[in-house]
């Protein structure tokens, strides 16, 4: 049975019809034009979809739709802002992370996690927190070095 | 939406939001063996995406926000139905007291998933890999379980009844893990192997808790639980016997690892199991009761 329901994506509420079985991940790209996150294993193994919710990364595949409502939920189009890049997006294209780019809002999202945490990370900390993000491109490498990078960067501007 | 154009969509069921637990619990009840729980959904929903279950009902229990706790009294440790894999592995009290189910929680998964999926929901998957439970079988866990009749334990080691079969009868869920504090001068760990596959399952689980004597010369008493190698996890009481009341030597730790392999089960690659769990029995005895001498020194 169809339902409506009211989701907060990147700030601004949104009233969509579902079912039971439609998950978020299907909700943001169909209902909501958001395309950032997406379906690669549709298993929960790969990261694709990831999205946060409520500032924790999560799995949008894995997800009902109807489960999200009264959540923060943020994609990768919500970190930019008036325009401006996000600065781990800007450290992605300076360190150029990015080859396919299917995995990288997955990975963004997953980084800005772990800095709003813990700021300061070591590189250990950072290979683990995209650990859940797989990339089947360009390695992980460049990844890294821009994530180690864009706190750096965040701080040298203000 | 139809979810068309995905690669894979979830098959169509009817879904509830109860409020209560009493609420679940009447839910499960009428509808039985039709109805499953969903919390984190990280087994269930991949298991329906991959069309290995098809329940007619979900009852999602997210909104049952009493269940999401973890509580700790100084003598036992309460873990609610909805506390997540992550948050268990982060938990202060959880690290300082109980470091080989911390340990255990982080195994589990990605990030992604741990943040989803509970520590009820993996025990409750009841899968022969499931790695949480060996700690937990070792650290003496019991479940709390509810249903319109009443309440009920069950020790953690009556649970699981087969592959992803447990003793929960219809109308009955799990609403609390329940954990003693580790005895005195004891330490455990955590330690596995994994296939190298896109989800890492595991291809042996090892816990241990091994308990000094007072004089910290001895092994009073040593438990030691696997996963993987049997078709659910169980505690290796043959090995665990004859470590009892002994002096610690290399030798008797490969004896015990020995033991263990011959007590378990493995379905497929056996040879490399049992090869595998006599090495990895052997180092984590070997490193809890490091840590345990280590403690001596300390005090």
């Amino acid at each position: 049975m169809k339902r409506l329901i009211s989701l907060t994506v990147n700030g601004e509420n949104h009233e969509v019809v579902v079912e039971p079985r439609t998950t978020l991940l299907e909700v943001l790209r169909d209902a909501l034009g958001l395309t950032g996150a997406k379906e690669g294993c549709s298993l929960g193994n790969c990261g694709a979809c990831t999205v946060l919710l409520d500032g924790k990364p999560v799995l949008s595949c894995l997800l009902l739709a109807v489960e999200a409502q009264g959540k923060e939920i943020v994609t990768i189009e919500g970190l930019a802002e008036g325009g401006k890049l996000h600065p781990l997006q800007e450290a992605f294209v300076e360190h150029g992370a990015v080859q396919c780019g299917f995995c990288i809002p997955g990975i963004i999202l997953s980084a800005k996690a772990l800095l709003d945490e813990n700021p300061h990370p070591a590189e250990e900390e950072v290979k683990e927190a995209i650990s859940g993000n797989l990339c089947r491109c360009t390695g992980y490498s460049n990844a890294v070095r821009a994530i180690l990078a864009a706190k750096v960067k965040e701080e040298g501007e203000r | 939406m139809e979810g068309l154009g995905y690669l894979l969509a979830l098959p169509r069921f009817e879904y509830f939001s109860p409020k209560t637990v009493e609420e679940a619990c009447s839910l499960l009840e009428r509808y039985g063996r039709e109805a499953r729980l969903l919390a984190g959904g990280t087994d269930l929903l991949v298991a329906m995406k991959k069309g290995k279950e098809a329940p007619r009902y979900l009852i999602g229990i997210k909104a049952l926000s009493d269940l999401d706790f973890i509580e700790y009294d100084g003598e036992l440790l309460r873990i609610g139905a909805l506390a997540t894999l992550q948050s268990v592995a982060d938990a202060p009290i959880i690290k300082e007291k109980f470091g080989l189910l911390a340990t255990a929680c982080k195994k589990v998964g990605t990030p992604q998933v741990r943040n989803m999926g509970t520590l009820v929901g993996n025990i409750c998957n009841a899968g022969p890999s499931q790695d949480t439970v060996p700690s937990l079988l070792v650290l003496g866990a019991r479940l709390k379980v509810v249903s319109s009749r009443g309440e009920r334990i069950i020790p953690l080691e009556d649970f699981p009844r087969g592959p992803f079969k447990t003793a929960l009868e219809d109308g009955e869920m799990v609403t609390e893990v329940q954990i003693p504090t580790p005895p005195p001068r004891s330490a455990g760990c955590y330690r596995w192997m994994t296939k190298r596959t896109e989800v890492d399952e595991t291809l042996v689980g090892v816990a241990v808790l091994v308990v000094a004597d007072p004089t910290h010369e001895r092994c009073e008493e040593a438990r030691i639980a696997l996963c993987s190698v049997a078709p659910t996890p169980f505690r290796a009481r043959r090995a665990e016997a004859l470590l009892r009341g002994k002096g610690i030597s290399e030798g008797l730790l490969e004896e015990a690892g020995r033991a263990a392999a011959e007590e378990t089960r493995p379905r497929g690659r056996a040879e490399y199991r049992k090869l595998l769990t006599s090495i990895l029995v052997k180092k984590a005895l070997t490193e809890a009761w490091e840590n345990l001498k280590g403690q001596e020194v300390v005090s």
